[in-house]
């Protein structure tokens, strides 16, 4: 065999001479960030799409164990830049576990505050961006322009628009700034009529609706061996979310639902329960969910410190190991810390929702077309930074 | 496909365009959503900046008012990322008190986190809502906000003091953001010895 052949059978696999071989990215505008997808083809119909990760690698678990405890904040944010409110409290949460910190009331009200407003926020990317993958571009500035608003109330919030770093060890960085309880909830008054505009827009647009029926089914049965979370895990069927089965923060006072897929397309279009339709409309389902959390939270914010006073300057945790989990919105994200009694992590380990979501693409992706591989990749919503850390 | 089913299929196709095409529609009606960055010429003539719209919260370029800095260094030791660089040195003219020589903040490597504004005691170091400092040298980024040939003597605290004049914020930052295309600072070390110099100096 020559030199390249045995490249190619290496690297493609030893069907490699019968099959197409296409590079779906790294840089291809559907990949949502540098992401790599080696597809194996016949023709237009996938034998299977292999992910390859790894572009966006940022050793972030590496610099956790380089710097303090306080100063690994800012670096939570880049985790999952969508979601950054998330990773923030997991490691928050994680830093207080090992110091046996409690947050004050109002600091756990305002952290589900700024997680549901960012949960819509991410959401709505994730939704424009279905419908643009598609082919519906209409969507995705109407969705930006909701984002907009509350990228303006959580930068009067925190200050930033991205990167937050709003919460802190024992709670968070800043209290809620005058005025700002009025605005958020005309703006919550004004998204609800958004989202049934939304729903007219596109989630309920024939075409729309035909082409993510009964696509890329994922079982309720192979969702839980792939080790699937969040909306993905609750889209075939699965009701488990972190916020009711293992209640963190201020999560047990509201009431709210956890909505699964139950083949919203319509079984008269093909539609499955677990299909991309059903990861789509439970997004959508999910965001009236945030909006009424937060909601809630406005009503019952209780009076007092919104950081905990006795929260140590220099984080100094005994020696142990913990593990933190929080529902993000793109599943659950984990941090594992191993403390050896200094100011800095020993280990941390970093889980996140986006990359075991690229595990199951290789197991859905055989038989489907290429075209439906993009509608896959975006029904998972899956971010690049996250998948590498 | 029966004839009725593939007429249906039109039907519903053709509706649910239609429905999409009202909401687009209504959108040509709405006030727009985009915020004009510059700003027409009459807001400039009322020198109305962007960054006087930005939340009092924003986390833009760092300022330190060294007329009340305490030289604790809370700030350098806060920040992951060694942002900030500060010397403190005996002051020559009178050996028993400090002056600070340097403080140098790189609002290129900065990531705006607000950690070193944190733990300040007076609350010297701040964000401001400055943002725009393009620059076609990075090392132009870097603001020093004391003058090598007036190193600034640190401020001592009045007992029971709560309050601390501050000077307007921005008002500081904003004159030593230079012009995008200024030239480079030149290099603190010229020559071999004097490098050699240098660190023996840091060494000792």
């Amino acid at each position: 065999m020559a030199l390249d052949q045995i490249f190619i059978t290496r690297k493609f696999g030893p069907n490699a001479e019968q099959e197409m071989i296409l590079n779906m990215g790294p840089q291809h505008p559907s990949t949502h960030g540098v992401l790599n997808f080696i597809v194996h083809a016949d023709g237009e119909v996938m034998e299977k799409a292999v992910p390859e990760v790894g572009y966006l690698h940022r050793s972030l678990e590496k610099i956790g164990e380089m710097v303090s405890y306080a100063g690994f904040m800012p670096y939570s944010d880049r985790v999952d830049y969508l979601a950054a409110m998330f990773a923030n409290e997991g490691w928050a949460l994680a830093v207080e576990k090992l110091l046996g910190l409690e947050v004050p009331p109002r600091g756990q009200y305002l952290r589900a505050i700024s997680c549901e407003l960012n949960r819509i926020a991410s959401h709505l990317i994730a939704l424009g961006s279905t419908a643009m993958d598609i082919g519906a571009v209409t969507p995705f500035p109407y969705a930006l322009r909701e984002r907009e608003s509350i990228n303006d109330l959580i930068e009067a919030l925190c200050g930033a628009r991205l990167t937050y770093n709003y919460h802190r060890i024992g709670g968070v960085a800043y209290d809620v700034p005058p005025d700002w309880t009025p605005l958020c909830r005309a703006w919550l008054d004004h998204f609800e009529k958004v989202l049934d505009e939304f729903d007219r827009l596109i989630s309920t647009n024939e075409i729309f609706l035909k082409r993510l029926a009964g696509l890329a089914v994922i079982p309720a049965a192979m969702a839980i061996d792939y080790g699937l979370s969040g909306p993905n895990l609750r889209a075939s069927g699965v009701d488990f979310d972190l916020r009711k089965a293992h209640p963190y923060g201020a999560y047990p006072d509201f009431q709210f639902k956890a909505p699964i897929g139950r083949a919203y397309a319509g079984l008269s279009r093909g539609g499955k329960v677990g299909d991309c339709y059903d990861r789509y409309y439970c997004r959508v389902l999910e965001c009236r969910e945030s909006a009424t959390i937060v909601r809630q939270a406005l009503d019952k914010l209780p009076d007092g410190d919104f950081i905990n006073p006795k929260a140590p300057k220099k984080a100094k945790p005994p020696a142990g190991e913990t593990q933190s989990r929080v529902e993000s919105v793109r599943g659950e994200m984990a941090y594992y810390v191993v403390s050896d009694g200094s100011e800095r992590a020993y280990r941390l380990r970093v889980r996140t929702g986006s990359f075991t979501a690229m595990g199951i693409i290789e197991e859905v992706s055989k038989g489907l077309m290429i075209a439906d591989l993009v509608a896959l990749i975006a029904s998972l919503d899956v971010v690049a930074p996250e998948i590498d850390r | 496909m029966p004839v009725s089913q593939y007429l249906a299929n039109i039907k519903d196709t053709v509706q649910s365009a239609w429905e999409g095409m009202t909401v687009t529609f209504s959108y040509l009606f709405r006030r727009p959503m985009t915020v004009q960055y510059a700003g027409p010429e009459k807001a400039r003539e009322k020198h109305e900046l962007v960054q006087d719209t930005l939340p009092s919260r924003y986390r833009g370029f760092l300022e330190v008012d060294l007329a009340i800095c305490t030289a604790c260094n809370a700030c350098e030791r806060a920040c992951p990322i060694n942002v900030i660089a500060i010397e403190i040195e005996k002051d020559p003219a009178n050996p028993k008190l400090r002056v600070m020589t340097r403080f140098d903040i790189d609002e290129g490597k900065c990531m705006f986190c607000g950690l070193c504004v944190e733990p300040c005691p007076t609350g010297s170091i701040q964000h401001t809502r400055e943002f725009e400092g393009t620059q076609r040298t990075l090392s132009n980024m870097v603001l020093r906000f004391v003058d090598p040939a007036k190193p600034a003597p640190p401020y001592k605290v009045a007992k029971g003091a709560t309050a601390f004049p501050r000077a307007v914020l921005g008002s500081i930052t904003r004159p030593l953001v230079k012009a995008w295309d200024s030239p480079p600072p030149p290099l603190p070390i010229e020559s071999a010895e004097e490098a050699m110099a240098h660190a023996a100096k840091k060494a000792h």
